[in-house]
């Protein structure tokens, strides 16, 4: 254990000189590679013990420690944490190639196109061409996205969203601390400036994955029970996701149907009927979804879930029911409602 | 495909250094402005019409990133690089954002060094340290920047997944996609206005084009190329054919075998390009054995690829056929026919295509009534009736070749024409199905000498189809001769040989240039298979066939004949009911041989050279490997 935190330190030392220091200029190709092969270490150290919040405790701890000493000797020095050695290579490059200091034969050997493309993940990888990879993959991203925009979930969110159900099957398996889970979820919510409207996306696409193991299974359920406690999140997928995303969701998962017609009645209990705007509308503070569009949200769930048509107005006639039952236009929002479906 | 075309690539096949021009085109400014122009419109708009225009141009934009970089490294300075080519920066600038010329592998690299050209190791003024800064700054940003993948990679960062592999997993999963696309194309020609999907499947083609040398996408670029094309509308690109064809012949990528089929399929030059590297290729290399050669036909996947599709044998035949008239019948173009054919009627019949009706679209220039006898094979038919075959194999050619003189003497010249041109394809369809010329070398050993003549006829015209100057009459009759002293020479019993048999032999062997002879390689042949076959004891037939070859200085011809008698041995045992005799037999006589080739006569260099000197222009061979006749070291 010593011995990996004495790594982790050295790698973050590393790091800091990488980006900082005028020492690159005598980089070879030698230490390049090895400062790789260094930034490749941490990744696995990373991926091994995310999981182990004892151990991730502890390493956390030292970094925080060598970060102190590093900040007093670097002044534009960056803290790095935990979470960031998932990502410890592309730091490293972020670095050197904001480093004036670095040596042109360096970027050379990052930016050469001759050598065939490594894809193993074996501890050996060359170095030669690390950029050109990069450039080329991105490249090949964009040529290939206008063909494969058609469809509502792109590759892209397709894979973050695998990439989701893998994490939460890895922390669903370990049985001991099932509510960190629950912590982890809630912590990519609050990822910063629109991750919540992103984070919805990807959750849609878990969601939706078909080809799925019994341990996805798992996942997903997971992930619905998570979703029925967080109301703000089901408001939010409902309000910003495209409705045939929506259906496709309410027509895999019973359980996200019926909380898909909850938030949409929360929001018809929620409206007011505006007199100079003729229309219902919701509070002033919180304008999501029109009246309009909330007829849209339920005349398409039940084309796609007939069944559902039945039970949902004999409860909308029951609101209506206890609201006066009125035949007037503006009195209930259950009567206005129901006279819209069925038009 | 014509002889030119043949003759063409046939000077190609020297190597040139390309860098040796004598002359660049002059560097045009105008042309940069013309890319720039191109350049800043691409960018400007992502729509179908601008990615397909970029498609369209990307291979002439690379030649023309190939002239800048000459021109660039024929300047010393940044400072005059930037004087000369005031938007050069620009441009550059420009390339380096569109993902079309980044994703090709040339481009990428081309661009590269257009970048590294203007970097300057110790710059001397500001303007050069300013360049310095922005190619810094760009390749950075090129490498590291991710403003379209921010939340995404956010997130990511939060799976434990990192850039480099967020962005191969994506691309994997789009190629994954756009192959589940492919597979669901319509099966349908019906109705040209119904819609259907296949029209991405061109658009899918077309955006491949940068993409032919990027490792994730060689599944898709092989779903595109054996994808059912039932439909009219799902057509491949031309761009993409022609770019996919060159990166394979200059090796960068490397395909799936049905792949690289479809591509033949598909594009013709791609096709003619293989053959003629097949050909140049065995032609350099003619020391190989029969085996390797047997392997490295095998391993050029045309075979097979002629097996899976006629218009592909039509096309590899007829380059064939352009080589052997333009060599005048070498040995070695002959042998590589012959070896060729094994293998591609080897695959037909694997694949169960074998149908009478099939051979004409085959072979559509061949005289029909020899299709069926010569492409059947020895092994499909009884044993008792391969003589009566021969003969009469030997009377249709006979009559071919009788017709043809006829026509010489009185027709016009067309019929003239036809009359060769009937007699070349029976010959070049003989070359072909070179089995029954075994088959007739291995019946001459058990033949009565009244039985002998249709079959010698036959032998006769396999090494000399022309009759010029009317030899073959006097070429007939040294045959005869051949065959009687390995008769009488092999009949006999008795301990000491008799001397002006063997004297004789040797004598036909060595040919005088003055005189019209009969092909070594023929007699050679008859002599080896004498001496596996012949109900001699092994002593005795060996003792013949070293003194002969010591003689006659043909050691490691015969070995070579006796090579490729073991090879066809091994493919097709029908020739002896025996072969594991036959097999002992032919190890013995080799290890014979090998223990003379220490020893090898002086006097033999002379009909060495003589062979060697036929081998360049004489029709003359026998189904013996070529590298046979060269001077062993």
């Amino acid at each position: 254990m010593e011995a990996v935190l004495k790594n982790l330190s050295s790698t973050a030392e590393l790091l800091a000189v990488a980006s900082q220091s005028g020492a690159v200029a005598q980089w070879d190709k030698q230490t390049l590679s090895r400062a790789f092969h260094w930034a490749r270490y941490c990744e696995h150290i990373s991926s091994r013990f995310h999981n182990n919040s004892a151990i991730k405790g502890i390493m956390e701890k030292q970094l925080q420690f060598t970060n102190q000493s590093l900040r007093a000797a670097f002044p534009g020095y960056t803290d790095i944490s935990f979470s960031d050695l998932s990502c410890c290579q592309h730091l490293l490059l972020v670095g050197l190639l904001k480093n004036p200091e670095l040596p042109i034969s360096i970027m050379k050997i990052l930016f050469d196109t001759t050598s065939p493309v490594n894809n193993q993940q074996s501890d050996y990888q060359d170095v030669t061409g690390f950029c050109s990879h990069i450039i080329q993959c991105k490249s090949a991203r964009k040529v290939l996205s206008p063909l494969t925009d058609l469809s509502a979930v792109g590759a892209d969110v397709e894979v973050q969203g695998a990439m989701l159900m893998e994490r939460l099957a890895a922390l669903l398996s370990q049985e001991s601390e099932a509510c960190r889970t629950e912590h982890f979820l809630d912590s990519v919510l609050q990822g910063g400036e629109g991750a919540a409207g992103h984070f919805c996306l990807v959750i849609a696409a878990a969601l939706l994955t078909t080809k799925i193991s019994a341990a996805q299974t798992a996942s997903q359920g997971f992930l619905l029970d998570w979703l029925q406690k967080k109301h703000s999140v089901l408001q939010l997928m409902c309000s910003a996701l495209p409705t045939t995303l929506l259906i496709d969701l309410a027509k895999g998962h019973l359980q996200f149907r019926a909380a898909y017609c909850d938030v949409l009645k929360k929001w018809a209990s929620d409206m007011e009927y505006s007199m100079s705007e003729g229309e219902w509308v919701q509070p002033s503070t919180n304008r999501t979804v029109s009246f309009k569009r909330l007829t849209e949200h339920f005349l398409a769930l039940f084309e796609s879930c007939p069944s559902l048509r039945e039970d949902v107005e004999n409860d909308l006639n029951a609101l209506n029911i206890s609201d006066g039952d009125f035949d007037v236009k503006g009195l209930s929002v259950w009567g206005d409602l129901l006279s819209a479906l069925n038009k | 495909m014509t002889v030119r075309l043949v003759c063409i690539r046939m000077s190609q096949l020297q190597p040139q250094n390309q860098l040796q021009q004598t002359s660049e085109p002059p560097l045009n400014v105008q042309e940069l402005q013309f890319w720039l122009d191109k350049a800043a419109a691409w960018g400007q708009a992502d729509s179908p019409d601008t990615r397909k225009d970029t498609c369209l141009h990307l291979s002439r934009l690379k030649d023309y990133l190939q002239l800048l970089l000459t021109h660039m490294n024929n300047m010393s300075s940044t400072t005059e690089r930037m004087k000369t080519l005031p938007l050069l920066g620009q441009f550059l600038g420009r390339l380096c954002w569109n993902p079309y010329v980044t994703a090709d592998a040339t481009g990428r690299r081309l661009l590269l060094q257009c970048l590294w050209g203007l970097y300057s190791e110790h710059p001397g003024n500001a303007l050069e340290r300013k360049a310095n800064q922005w190619i810094r700054k760009v390749l950075c940003q090129l490498a590291t920047e991710e403003d379209d993948d921010a939340a995404a990679l956010a997130l990511m960062k939060r799976m434990g997944v990192s850039p480099k592999e967020y962005h191969l997993k994506v691309l994997k999963m789009m190629v994954a996609l756009l192959q589940e696309n492919i597979g669901k194309s319509c099966r349908s020609l019906v109705d040209l206005n119904q819609r259907c999907s296949c029209d991405n499947i061109r658009a899918t083609s077309e955006a491949c084009v940068p993409l032919v040398t990027c490792p994730e996408a060689a599944l898709l670029i092989g779903a595109l190329l054996q994808q059912p094309m039932t439909c009219v509308r799902a057509a491949l690109s031309q761009d993409f054919l022609d770019a996919l064809s060159s990166a394979y012949s200059s090796q960068c990528i490397s395909l799936e075998e049905q792949a690289v089929v479809s591509l033949w399929y598909h594009n013709l030059s791609s096709l003619e390009d293989a053959v003629l590297s097949l050909l140049e290729c065995v032609l350099t290399n003619t020391g190989s054995t029969p085996q390797e050669l047997k392997q490295q036909l095998a391993q050029s996947l045309l075979p097979k690829a002629c097996a899976q599709h006629c218009s592909i044998f039509l096309v590899a035949n007829d380059i064939f056929r352009s080589f052997l008239k333009q060599t005048e019948g070498n040995e070695s173009v002959k042998y590589l026919i012959q070896t060729f054919s094994s293998c591609f009627l080897r695959e037909l019949a694997r694949l169960q295509h074998k149908t009478s009706g099939s051979w004409k679209a085959l072979f559509p220039q061949s005289p029909q009534s020899l299709l069926v006898p010569l492409l059947t094979r020895p092994s499909e038919m009884p044993r008792e009736a391969w003589k009566h075959h021969l003969n009469w194999l030997s009377g249709s050619l006979q009559t071919l070749t009788e017709e043809e003189e006829e026509g010489d003497g009185d027709g016009s010249r067309s019929t003239r024409l036809e009359g060769h041109h009937k007699v070349f394809e029976a010959w070049f369809l003989l070359i072909q199905c070179a089995h029954w010329v075994q088959v007739a070398v291995w019946l001459l050993v058990t033949s009565d000498p009244e039985d002998c003549g249709p079959l010698l006829w036959l032998l006769t015209f396999y090494h000399h189809p022309t009759n010029r100057g009317h030899h073959r009459a006097s070429q007939l009759v040294h045959a005869k001769e051949a065959w009687d002293h390995l008769h009488s020479l092999y009949s006999v019993s008795s301990c000491p040989l008799p001397v002006d048999r063997l004297q004789s032999l040797v004598t036909l062997l060595s040919p005088q240039p003055e005189r019209p002879s009969l092909s070594p390689l023929f007699i050679l042949n008859l002599l080896v298979n004498f001496a596996v076959f012949f109900q001699q004891s092994l002593s005795g037939s060996a003792e013949i066939l070293q003194t002969v070859v010591n003689r006659s200085g043909l050691v490691n011809e015969a070995a070579c004949v006796l090579r490729s008698l073991e090879l066809r041995l091994n493919e097709d045992s029908c020739l002896s009911s025996d072969t594991n005799r036959v097999h002992l037999r032919i190890n013995a006589l080799q290890n014979t041989l090998t223990h003379m080739h220490a020893a090898s006569d002086p006097a033999g260099n002379q009909a060495h050279a003589h062979i060697n000197a036929q081998n360049q222009t004489a029709v003359s061979s026998s189904s013996t490997p070529p590298g046979s006749l060269q001077n062993d070291k």
